[in-house]
């Protein structure tokens, strides 16, 4: 038999799923959870150990009368490192340490084949303070192999940096999603999720001498993800592309690669590659500095002139290589470890459609996460 | 009517009849009035589908479907719009042969009489089969032929136990099953993890078990020729006829199906049953777990994870 045929078996359990009060695309949960995970973050140059975070998290999941789901998450950073520096290759930088507090809260109706979603949240540092309220739909066609998914939000920060750069500064951002899901037979999935964020406010870095950004900034995204399940080893594959193109002349490409292996006696192994690339930001300048002010001071600069400049690596050319592994472990029927692993290689030289960014240092960074999942 | 509670370590059993079968809802439970709570919850869901679409009652949707066939349409709400959806993917998948428009031939299979029909009584109803025709439009529905008869049952039981299984699970049952007449939802295993063991039974000797099968959770269905059925001059004529050839089908004595839904699970059964000596590869081509008797009393089987 064809493997590629989609077998009629497939396509009455799928047509089964659909029908009401069974399990439609939209499940509430049926059990509660609690998640307590950890997270350690620490980044590199050549040298020198910049910014580590350490940040432990908990979510909370809680069915309500099987049509409702509450969700609250709370997380606690505590970050320190290098305090931000002009170009990546100056060194000597001073140590900082800072802790951000976030919490957010989300309740979801679940209908038989459709769902939406009210979710608010708030971050908060000395210097920065976050809120968010974002809604969210799904709907799904009679048969369930259509979803389509709506989402908008908005944010609205508040920058108040301790060096009183500026004082009482606002960026408010608007964000908004439209998406569709379809079953490709019994073994595919496939998603387009298109994007559009619409910044107003203050993007620039209030640590950094020379770091004047436009005060509006928009981003356009799309996501195209596949997924397909293996029936001969129970494992699952995940393919997804992301574009992004925004009002900084910024484009970036993501390319990954994810592969759910499922083993004997409850061990699951999540291999994973992501391939990075984005060109540079209109406004981003080089590590090449005016003769006469020196370094930060790009070549000739003027004081009066005020122009769009900034010299943050994240804005500039260049391209990276992430790795990760997943390992989980299901402990009796309630209970889930898991522990997982990234590291994060990113060169100027590995652009790809173009050349990167000059006299950028090597960077990489290295995370581990472990956590532990219980439900009842 | 729920009959009484019968108290088994910390799993309960609760008996009862519905849809012309013996059923029973076992769970596992805090105590016998937990135990009450949710099995009344699966058997009130039960009784809801086999009122709402019965045959015989004037006010339900299938009779109503029925009574206006070759006249006017009827409007459908969602869950019956769903099932009626779900009857058209069945139809495309079983090359025609699981159709709910061939309830009619019941009028010319006289199980309780025993008669095999003549041909121009059999004529007679093959002339109103036929799913292509049935008309569809916004949420609403159309027999075109005076006499023409829509009918559930061929996944009704699975749905309902489906269905009933879901509601205990909405209520925080984790352990347990609903058994209507052999189709069974298995919500989960026993409050000690273990499987549940399943027999099946043997499609000539209704006291034997000839396998049995752990299920820890979803279901199991079986469709058989021993259900009802006479023989008449050395032939077995069962209740599963072929909406082509009007004849009961002959070449399984039963086929169970494991798969996440009863109704899938039966579906499955009953086509397989449907489609005679295609059956089989009908099974395989599924990829569910299996086991099916031939007419000669030969198993086949495919297990699950295979």
């Amino acid at each position: 038999m064809a493997a590629t045929r989609q077998a009629p078996g497939g396509a009455i359990l799928l047509a089964a799923l659909a029908l009401p009060g069974l399990a439609g695309a939209e499940n509430a949960p049926e059990q509660a959870s609690i998640s307590l995970k950890y997270l350690d973050y620490q980044d590199r140059q050549p040298n020198l150990e910049r910014v580590g975070v350490h940040s432990p998290s908990l979510e909370l999941v809680l069915p309500v009368a099987g049509r409702w789901a509450l969700r609250g998450a709370l997380v606690s950073d505590l970050i320190s490192g290098a305090s931000p520096r002009y170009h990546t290759a100056v060194s000597g930088a001073s140590r900082f340490s800072e802790k951000r507090n976030a919490a957010d809260l989300s309740l979801t109706r679940y209908f038989a084949r459709a769902s939406a979603t009210l979710a608010a949240g708030r971050s908060k540092e000395t210097d920065y303070d976050s809120r968010f309220v974002s809604t969210q739909a799904t709907v799904s066609s009679a048969d369930n192999n259509t979803t389509w998914l709506f989402g908008a939000g908005v944010a609205n920060d508040r920058i108040d940096p301790v060096n009183r750069a500026v004082k009482d500064e606002h960026k408010r951002t608007l964000d908004l999603m439209l998406g569709v899901t379809q079953v490709l037979g019994t073994r595919d999935i496939g998603q387009l999720v298109l994007g559009h964020v619409r910044g107003r406010g203050y993007f620039s870095n209030p640590y950094k001498f020379v770091d004047t950004r436009p005060r509006t900034h928009d981003q356009n995204s799309a996501l195209l993800r596949w997924n397909h399940h293996f029936s001969a080893s129970g494992a699952t594959g995940r393919l997804s592309y992301r574009y992004t193109t925004d009002s900084y002349a910024l484009r970036s490409h993501t390319v990954q690669q994810e592969y759910v292996r499922p083993l004997k006696g409850g061990w699951t192994l999540t291999p994973s590659l992501r391939l990075y690339t984005q060109s540079a930001a209109r406004f981003y300048f080089d590590p090449v500095y005016d003769t006469r002010f020196g370094a930060p001071f790009p070549p000739g600069f003027s004081f009066a002139a005020r122009r769009d400049l900034s010299a943050d690596q994240r804005l500039a050319a260049y391209g990276a290589l992430t790795a990760g592994l997943k390992v989980e472990k299901q402990l009796g029927r309630d209970t889930t470890l898991d522990f997982k692993w990234e590291q994060y290689w990113q060169r100027a030289g590995w652009r790809l459609f173009g050349s990167g960014s000059p006299g950028l240092e090597r960077f990489s960074a290295r995370s581990i996460q472990a956590g532990v999942t219980h439900r009842w | 009517m729920v009959a009484e509670v019968l108290q088994e370590m910390d799993t309960f059993s609760v008996p009862f009849e519905a849809m012309a079968s013996q059923c029973e809802v076992r769970v596992g439970a805090r105590g016998q009035d937990h135990a009450r709570r949710l099995a009344q919850a699966a058997i009130d869901e039960v009784r809801r589908i086999e009122a709402k679409y019965s045959r015989y009652r004037d006010d339900a949707i299938v009779a109503r479907i029925n009574a206006l066939s070759g006249h006017d349409w009827v409007e459908l709400d969602t869950e019956t719009e769903a099932l009626i959806a779900y009857a058209q993917t069945l139809y495309h998948s079983s090359e025609g042969k699981f159709d709910i428009t061939s309830g009619v031939l019941r009028q010319a299979w006289d199980f309780r009489n025993q008669r095999v029909p003549l041909p121009d009584e059999l004529a007679r109803s093959l002339s109103l089969i036929g799913w292509y025709r049935v008309e569809r439009a916004g949420g609403r529905i159309r027999l075109p032929l005076p006499g023409m008869e829509l009918d559930f049952g061929g996944f009704g039981k699975e749905y309902a136990a489906d269905r009933a299984a879901n509601c205990m699970a909405e209520r925080g049952a984790r352990h347990g099953y609903v058994n209507l007449g052999g189709d069974l939802h298995v919500i989960g295993p026993q409050p000690d993890g273990s499987a549940w063991q399943i027999g099946i039974q043997d499609p000539r000797d209704p006291g034997r078990i000839i396998a049995s099968i752990p299920v820890r959770r979803g279901a199991l269905a079986t469709s058989g020729d021993y259900e009802r059925f006479f023989e008449h001059e050395g032939r077995r004529y069962c209740h599963i006829l072929d909406p082509g050839s009007g004849y009961p089908v002959a070449y399984w004595r039963s086929v169970s199906v494991l798969a996440p839904l009863a109704i899938a699970a039966g579906s499955h059964a009953t086509i397989a049953m449907l489609k005679q000596e295609e059956g089989l590869a009908f099974l395989e081509q599924s990829g569910l777990a299996y086991l099916a008797i031939d007419s000669e009393g030969r198993m086949h089987s495919r297990d699950a994870g295979q």
